[in-house]
């Protein structure tokens, strides 16, 4: 997949292009409207991370922009303003998703995959793994072609290990993934570690791999080189 | 008390006061007056009989219609002139009191001194009184009717440059940064208070978007770096480390993900702070609580708590969307994080009241401090203690009622709705105070 980023801090540019270069994906780096602008008309990209405020101008003039050029790529707001006009304002001028900073990088590449398979008409809806397979669509999560029987949440968090394998998920990120910025709750990970214990156990109860590993205190992996 | 009558009140009440002296002073005048009219003609009617003497006639007991009286006397006194007045109790004709006044003069005529003495009745005091009190009656009903018929009428017109003022004022928000216009007034008070209204009005709307402008750059300053360093600790976990560099790194996470909230939530409230969510439609606040305890059912089985709700369809309330998660997420997470275990939580909504119930250690301070920021009232660390305060904030902003007890082992908060579809009744009362007194 294709990425222009559209950020204007250097720092935070070089981490999301590490990262998402690690998953493979070729991010460009833009660090303002005009460049952003000249490389949307020169090139063609699948999704586009745009900051809204810029040094030269406002990010929501590159949404306009980008109607006006009819440039069809998915686009994902990252925005420090947590302000909830530019949220509206984003996603009617035709964003598709809206991240608050700070923001956990798994969280950010499992938006840009959700949007990413939104986008791709005849995209599956199945996301598989070896013997573990979930349905987007109907949420039924699978373990060699058995039904687990899990909830929401921990259909969600199964689907973030699977969409960041090989990563290390931090309580917090999942916390932030599971639950959402505003509750002021979450710094009791005991409810983290009791979902991921419970998925561990109910996929080893369907005869599948335990992937789900702790990284010493810091999180969680999903590690594909298990067998 | 209106202005108006306080203004008419003064009024009457100087007249009042002035009217009893104002009529002593005519009293005394008309009657100093009448008495000089007399005293001269009956001084002139003593002149013509003297003369009459003096030619030899012989006067008779009448002149000019006053009785009139002639002695020879032995000598001349000293004064030519001497006046009586008296009050002639019993006249058998008249058959009441009356008041004479009587002039005595002295005369040399051809050698021989005569005293000559006329008299002539005169209104009584009694009759002038009557006259004036019945004048000052009359004066005071038409000018009291009329006084306070005017008074109104013409306050409406005088007053209304104020009452036009206090309308913009009441219909004045910061949030729509329109500075308001007010007419021009002839009134040199009116023209003075709106000069100055529309100053702090202006001035307040200044300081409003500096303030907006600070928060708003404070917030995304401070975001930028902390998602740098956030995405930074994240990038650096991924690489090859140790079990002693991860503890490190797990401390600075949880720091890290402790100030990005504090500073979300500071944000947040000084977004309601400057009353960024006011809104006139309602939601379905039932819809959105049954949401919101799905979403926690989790977090309610893992910490083993039984849940009882009772939701009443339907229930509509006046509050932003956005306000309506975070209200009811910070409730429902406050029940279930300061729970104990093997716990109860109890939500019930309805038209009027939502009231949360929640088994608990008891708070370790006063009820009344549990709204303010950073009071942790448990003993939990995890928590940085401004979830109860937003609550709080968005309550207020809503004119929702919000109330904080702990008995026999329960935390109870009951947020009571305004009745009807009024969200702040207060200003509605107001307004309606204000239309009236401008209708008078």
């Amino acid at each position: 997949m294709k990425v222009l980023l559209i950020e204007d801090n250097e720092e935070l540019a070089s981490s999301i292009s590490d990262f998402l270069g690690r998953e493979g994906y070729i991010c460009e780096v833009s660090y303002n409207v005009r460049d952003a602008q000249d490389k949307l008309i020169s090139f063609q990209y699948d999704c586009v991370l745009l900051d809204i405020m810029l040094p030269d101008g406002n990010g929501l003039d590159i949404l306009s922009f980008m109607r006006m050029e009819r440039i069809q790529s998915s686009i994902l707001i990252l925005s420090a303003k947590n302000s909830l006009d530019d949220k509206v304002a984003g996603l009617e001028e035709g964003a598709d998703d809206y991240l608050t900073k700070p923001f956990h990088l798994p969280e950010l590449h499992a938006r840009l995959r959700a949007i990413y398979r939104r986008k791709m008409l005849n995209g599956s809806n199945i996301i598989a793994f070896n013997e573990i397979s979930l349905n987007i669509d109907t949420l039924e999560a699978r373990v060699n072609g058995h039904l687990l029987d899990m909830t929401r949440k921990e259909f969600d968090l199964l689907l973030y290990f699977l969409v960041n394998k090989n990563r290390v998920l931090s309580r917090q990120s999942i916390a932030a993934h599971l639950w959402g910025d505003y509750t002021d709750n979450l710094a009791n990970f005991d409810f983290v570690y009791q979902h991921v214990k419970n998925i561990r156990k109910k996929i080893s109860a369907a005869s599948g791999t335990d992937y789900i590993g702790t990284v010493y205190g810091l999180g969680y992996k999903f590690n594909t080189s298990k067998q | 008390m209106k202005l108006v009558d306080k203004y008419t009140l003064w009024f009457l009440s100087i007249t009042l006061l002035i009217l009893p002296l104002n009529s002593f002073i005519t009293y005394r005048s008309i009657k100093n007056e009448i008495d000089k009219a007399a005293v001269e003609r009956l001084k002139h009617v003593n002149t013509r009989v003297a003369e009459q003497l003096r030619k030899g006639e012989r006067p008779g007991d009448y002149s000019q219609g006053c009785k009139i009286d002639v002695m020879p006397v032995s000598a001349l006194p000293g004064e030519p002139f001497e006046i009586t007045e008296k009050d002639v109790t019993h006249d058998p004709e008249l058959k009441d009191n009356d008041r004479k006044i009587t002039v005595t003069s002295y005369h040399n005529i051809n050698g021989q001194y005569y005293k000559i003495t006329s008299g002539d009745y005169v209104t009584r005091s009694e009759q002038i009184l009557l006259g004036l009190r019945t004048s000052i009656m009359w004066k005071l009903i038409i000018l009291i009717g009329l006084v306070v018929l005017t008074a109104r009428l013409i306050s409406r017109f005088v007053l209304a440059p104020f009452y036009g003022t206090m309308k913009k004022l009441q219909g004045f928000t910061l949030k729509s940064k329109k500075r308001i216009e007010l007419p021009n007034t002839t009134t040199k008070e009116f023209r003075e208070l709106n000069c100055f209204v529309k100053k702090m009005t202006d001035k307040a709307i200044d300081d409003y978007a500096s303030l907006k402008e600070f928060s708003e750059n404070a917030s995304h300053e401070l975001q930028t770096p902390l998602a740098i360093i956030r995405s930074k600790l994240e990038l650096l976990s991924e690489s090859d480390i140790n079990d002693h560099q991860a503890k490190l790194i797990v401390d600075m996470q949880n720091s890290v993900e402790k100030l990005t909230r504090i500073n979300r939530s500071l944000v947040l409230l000084s977004k309601l702070e400057n009353k960024e969510f006011e809104t006139q439609e309602t939601v379905n606040l039932s819809r959105y609580a049954e949401s919101t305890l799905r979403s926690f059912s989790d977090l309610v089985q893992l910490k083993a708590l039984t849940l009882r709700s009772q939701i009443e369809e339907n229930v509509e309330v006046k509050l932003h969307a956005s306000l309506v998660d975070i209200l009811l997420n910070n409730l429902i997470s406050n029940a279930i994080r300061h729970n104990i275990p093997a716990g109860s939580i109890e939500v019930l909504l309805n038209r009027d009241v939502l009231i949360v119930k929640n088994t608990g250690r008891p708070p370790g301070c006063p009820p009344e401090e549990m709204f303010q920021r950073f009071k942790k009232g448990t003993h939990c660390n995890n928590s940085i203690g401004i979830g109860l305060s937003i609550v709080k904030q968005i309550c207020d902003l809503n004119a929702f009622a919000i109330q904080y007890h702990y008995t026999s082992g329960l935390h109870i908060i009951v947020i009571n709705f305004p009745s009807g579809k009024a969200s702040s009744k207060l200003l509605q009362n107001d307004e309606r105070y204000l239309h009236e007194k401008i209708q008078l």
